[in-house]
């Protein structure tokens, strides 16, 4: 184990989110088992009490969640020196077996956790625990998933030995790696441009479109998914190489580097935030019938919508600028 | 209007000290009627009152106030529903010093978000109608206790609410100004106010102004109010 201080962070974090998820697991179940408003038994109002205290614990733990993705990015970055070969996070994170399924929980585990947050969020507004039973589900779906984020992680930082002979991120992302459309010709670079954007103004426009008019929350959030995913693609294959300026680089990683202004924390807060914002307005659909949360879900749908649609928009003109900006000509190569 | 459904309310549950203040009390109480609660010290008469009024939850039961069930609501709407619902007249007053007659009685207007001025202007009316305007600007402490008292009531009533609940209202006054109090309760009465009194004291339980009377004791409703 490397004693780095974010290393630290990071393992110790995740033991106090495990112990904090596992206390509120227990009562997660009772919840899901003996939950009854309509009862005035002393297990009921002793519930509603611990309610809040098990919101706020999972609440403080997921939001330790968002944070330790980048958290655990930025680690594999700063780490990258201690390994032979290693050039950024791609080469840290490939030093064990245990490096990329880490990241990728993580990755679900961050967009699964803040849709909870959100779905918290409503649940407190109303004044009846609207969604008591539901995000209780939902949290305990989640709870194999962080212990398994943990133990991934746990043996990530434990097996890691700085004498490990690692690859690049120059082979592990090269183009023989990634066959992407900007490696096969001037047509392709141009049509995964075509996809990314077409995808981007679709998605922002059903987001304001559904801030305008109220109607289209679950087309949002499926093209909110769909943006995520094409935005993704489009990273590894042309945004990089524009980035880098280098036609056969896909790193997604370097960008989060110095040289590159860190340019990519603000490229993947801003997809992120927009996809986690974009699904949960079609996500809290089927919520609107209930009573308590007729009056005040309708517009706190149109907020995230326009956030995320927002978000959406600043990532894209992220990207663009530095694509215009870029010495790199990659359609006719 | 108020709808008790088998109270019960135990502090330091599962400790030696044990100690159950309610136990299991049903009760109905009218909207626009005066009720005491009566019974000795100890009978849970104040704990009954900071049930009722949201200040503390119960440890079993359920209580409906205007057909709605209060006592499973989460604490941002419970605090609602105190600023908006009820008017607290406490037994020691608890005024705070320093600060002028009329700025207490402003103080639980503040985080509704309502101008200063139309706050003011309210509660000077009130001072007004209770014949304690020229104490407007005094402070607290160089007031009589039958001043006080009428401050407490200014204050109680700032956010014009539909309850007022008063403990042991008349613990610190002398028959005089008891009588004095009891008659500014007829006048709320009278103006729709409901109204919930916890005293051991006959000037309120055998006051005219009291509709109905609840026996306490021992935590337990003590035979048929009257």
């Amino acid at each position: 184990m490397i004693f780095h201080p974010t290393v630290m962070a990071l393992f110790v974090g995740s033991l106090l989110v495990t112990f904090m998820i596992l206390y509120s697991a227990s009562y997660a179940l009772l919840i899901l088992r003996k939950w009854d408003l309509q009862s005035g038994s002393e297990l009921q109002l002793n519930l509603e009490r611990k309610t809040y205290l098990i919101s706020t614990l999972i609440a403080y733990a997921f939001g330790f969640e968002l944070l330790s993705f980048f958290l655990y990015v930025f680690t594999a970055d700063q780490m990258h020196t201690f390994f032979v070969g290693a050039m950024c996070a791609a080469g840290s994170l490939y030093a064990n077996d245990y490096g990329y399924p880490t990241l990728i929980v993580k990755l679900v585990n961050f967009l699964l956790a803040g849709t909870w947050l959100i779905l918290n969020y409503v649940d407190n507004r109303g004044y009846d625990y609207p969604l008591m039973k539901t995000k209780c589900f939902f949290f305990l779906l989640l709870v194999p998933l962080i212990l398994l984020e943990t133990f991934l992680q746990a043996s990530y930082f434990l097996r890691i030995s700085p004498n490990i002979i690692t690859s690049c991120c120059g082979t592990l992302f090269s183009a023989d790696t990634f066959a992407l459309p900007t490696d096969t010709g001037f047509l392709s670079s141009i049509r995964a441009k075509a996809a990314f954007y077409v995808t981007l103004l679709l998605t922002v426009g059903t987001g304001f479109f559904f801030f305008l008019k109220g109607k289209g929350a679950y087309l949002f959030s499926a093209v909110s998914a769909l943006a995520f995913a094409v935005s993704v693609v489009a990273i590894f294959s042309f945004i990089s190489s524009y980035i880098y300026e280098l036609p056969t680089h896909h790193c997604p990683f370097c960008v989060l580097q110095k040289e590159y202004g860190y340019i990519g924390y603000l490229i993947y807060v801003t997809l992120l935030g927009a996809t986690i914002l974009g699904l949960s307005v079609g996500l809290l659909m089927p919520f609107r019938k209930i009573g308590s949360l007729s009056e005040i879900l309708p517009s706190f749908q149109r907020k995230l919508a326009v956030t995320s649609s927002a978000l959406f928009l600043v990532f894209t003109a992220i990207v663009t600028v530095r694509i215009l900006l870029s010495d790199l000509i990659l359609e006719g190569y | 209007m108020i709808e008790l459904k088998d109270i019960r309310k135990v502090f330091n549950s599962g400790k030696p000290n044990e100690f159950s203040a309610v136990q299991g009390i049903s009760l109905s109480i009218e909207a626009r009627k005066a009720t005491v609660l009566k019974g000795p010290s100890g009978s849970g008469k104040t704990t009954l009152l900071s049930l009722i009024g949201c200040m503390a939850r119960p440890t079993a039961g359920r209580i409906r106030l205007f057909d709605r069930e209060i006592t499973s609501l989460p604490e941002r709407f419970l605090t609602d529903i105190r600023r908006k619902t009820f008017g607290f007249i406490f037994q020691h007053f608890n005024l705070i010093k320093g600060i002028t007659a009329l700025e207490n009685a402003m103080l639980p207007a503040y985080p509704l978000g309502e101008k200063s001025s139309s706050i003011r202007k309210r509660a000077l009316n009130l001072f007004e109608l209770f014949n304690i305007a020229p104490k407007a600007y005094s402070r607290v402490e160089w007031l009589s206790g039958g001043e006080a008292q009428r401050v407490t009531i200014v204050r109680a009533l700032v956010n014009n609410p539909s309850v007022i609940i008063a403990d042991e209202p008349t613990a610190h006054l002398d028959t005089k100004l008891s009588l004095e109090f009891m008659g500014i309760l007829a006048k709320l009465k009278e103006d729709g106010k409901t109204l919930l009194l916890a005293s051991h004291d006959p000037v309120v339980y055998e006051s005219a102004v009291v509709d109905r009377v609840v026996n306490l004791r021992d935590g337990r409703i003590d035979g048929a109010g009257q």
